[in-house]
């Protein structure tokens, strides 16, 4: 089954290797095309996932973690984007302008999937108008899990329908329906080595779970909020994403300061924020580090100093600030 | 003296001109005044709408958001039944030369005709100006002035992000509820949103 496979996706992968030197070989000189069948089909050597269905400006493939649909288990899904130079998907907030990809899944029965893991985004844009999204090269992780119930027997097909918006200085709206072929067993999972290095490097590119020892908070100060962190180090510059759309003005630059264990930032309020909120979510992005999940109640200028109690209030190392 | 005067006047300056620089209209706030030329070569000053509801529609006839809006009628079907009712509606085009939905008045003119789109006039503003003025972020971001010149509204024109026609229908529409409570006498109850959509193509 698992050999079988491996040979389907290998005459796959030629066959894609062969249109992409025939549409070269069509805009080009009959003098190339020798040369053209050797560069053509280099790139397939190098890189093993050439595949995938077309989107606007890149490809889109669904993969698995592991080989097989396991009964009572959760096993990793991937959406992996790969864009061409320049062009760009966005984040669950898509900032300023843009939507985020959305997914409509056709699973076997006693399937079901979670909520899309974003990964860090990145700010993208100019000076007015700022988005959040990925370039080049993106996985989505989607934990799927079997019920234990679910017959042992046979393959489970797993469909995503993706609605996509791929964008450079214009926007394109895509449509790939993907679909993936899984045996379905009560067996411990078993990894697929062809996917390792990209579940590897999607999970590395997931925020984490701000560290314990961490403290933060968040001050509402009339036109901004402003974000204190003791990390109990120096950190060198730090980036917010608000998970939430319309609390941050998303292309005002989030001003920076470096405090004893941590730092200051500014982050202005966006104009569609009519209302007071009583937490502020987001990735916490640290230079030279990764991103970090943080989850804070948001405290009144004056309550913030005096409140001491859980661990939101700005830490004893932070004077410069509780001073004020 | 010669120096605290010196001071005095450059605080004088920059409180003067940050506001100017950095503060775009938002929902509570005066409607920043304009001049700009139509589409038709008519001159059209905002000031000169006072006593009318005015709603401003940012254009791009490359963004597929806008799209979904014109190509199902609904953009056509809203301007024509404002301005049925003496709303003046200005489609401004803030696409900067040389980028997507950058047009010129004649291209603009076949547009509407096109399209037969009914807004009281297009408003060409390449230079981004009017686009700043009110921080006009995406195609199609709608900003609704009260009779008194006031912001009532600036946001999506929907609650349906996204560039499927299907979800017209259905589809929550802001500036029609703004319009429509704030002429009943009511306060307008969701003033602002995210305006989705692509992003104003500015010169930068």
């Amino acid at each position: 089954m698992q050999r079988r496979g491996h040979h389907m996706r290998g005459s796959r992968l030629a066959g894609s290797c062969v249109k992409t030197y025939m549409r070269r070989r069509c805009s080009s000189l009959a003098l190339y095309s020798a040369l053209l069948l050797v560069a053509g089909l280099l790139p397939c050597v190098a890189s093993a996932r050439a595949e995938g269905t077309p989107i606007p400006h890149g490809t889109l493939e669904l993969v698995a973690e592991n080989q097989w649909i396991v009964a009572g288990h959760t096993i990793q899904l991937g959406l992996h984007f790969q864009l061409e130079k320049g062009w760009h998907i966005y984040w669950v907030n898509p900032g300023d302008s843009g939507e985020p990809p959305r997914v409509k899944w056709q699973l076997p029965a006693g399937v079901s999937v979670g909520d899309i893991e974003w990964p860090t985004p990145r700010r993208l844009g100019t000076s007015t108008i700022v988005d959040f999204g990925y370039e080049d090269d993106v996985m989505l992780l989607v934990p799927m899990h079997a019920e234990a119930s679910v017959a042992t027997q046979g393959l489970g097909q797993v469909g995503a329908e993706v609605k996509v918006l791929v964008c450079r200085e214009m926007c394109i709206p895509g449509k790939a329906q993907l679909s993936l072929t899984l045996p379905v067993k009560s067996q411990p999972p078993v990894p697929d080595a062809r996917n390792a290095d990209l579940f590897a490097a999607a999970r590395m590119a997931v925020p984490r779970p701000a560290p314990s020892s961490w403290r933060i908070s968040v001050t509402d100060a009339k036109d901004s909020f402003l974000l204190f962190g003791n990390l109990g180090r120096h950190v060198a510059q730090v980036e917010f994403f608000p998970v939430a759309e319309s609390q941050i003005k998303d292309a005002a630059p989030q001003e920076f300061i470096v405090m004893a264990g941590g730092f200051r930032l500014t982050l202005r309020k966006s104009d569609q924020l009519l209302k007071p909120i009583e937490r502020l979510k987001g990735v916490l992005v640290v230079a030279g580090d990764r991103g970090y999940l943080i989850d804070v109640p948001v405290s009144k200028a004056m309550a913030a100093q005096r409140d001491v109690g859980d661990g939101i209030n700005p830490a004893d190392s932070l004077k410069e600030v509780t001073q004020k | 003296m010669k120096r605290s005067t010196l001071y005095r006047m450059l605080i004088v300056v920059v409180l003067c001109a940050a506001p100017l620089l950095i503060a775009a209209a938002k929902v509570g706030d005066a409607a920043p005044e304009f001049t700009a030329t139509a589409s038709t070569g008519k001159t059209v000053r905002l000031a000169d709408y006072r006593g009318k509801y005015v709603v401003l529609e940012w254009h791009n006839n490359g963004c597929p958001y806008v799209g979904k809006h014109y190509n199902s009628g609904n953009m056509q079907r809203l301007q024509k039944q404002w301005t049925g009712q003496g709303v003046v509606w200005f489609t401004v085009l803030s696409s900067a030369p040389g980028k997507q939905g950058y047009v010129t008045a004649s291209e603009e003119n076949s547009y509407l005709t096109k399209m037969q789109a009914a807004p009281t006039a297009a408003l060409l503003d390449p230079t981004g100006e009017i686009g700043h003025l009110y921080d006009a972020k995406t195609s199609p971001q709608m900003v609704v002035i009260n009779p008194q010149g006031v912001v009532i509204y600036s946001g999506a024109i929907d609650d349906k992000p996204t560039t499927d026609l299907q979800d017209v229908q259905g589809a929550t529409n802001y500036v029609s509820l703004a319009l429509e409570q704030a002429m009943t006498g009511k306060p307008v109850q969701t003033p602002a949103t995210r305006p989705y959509g692509c992003s104003v193509k500015y010169a930068n």
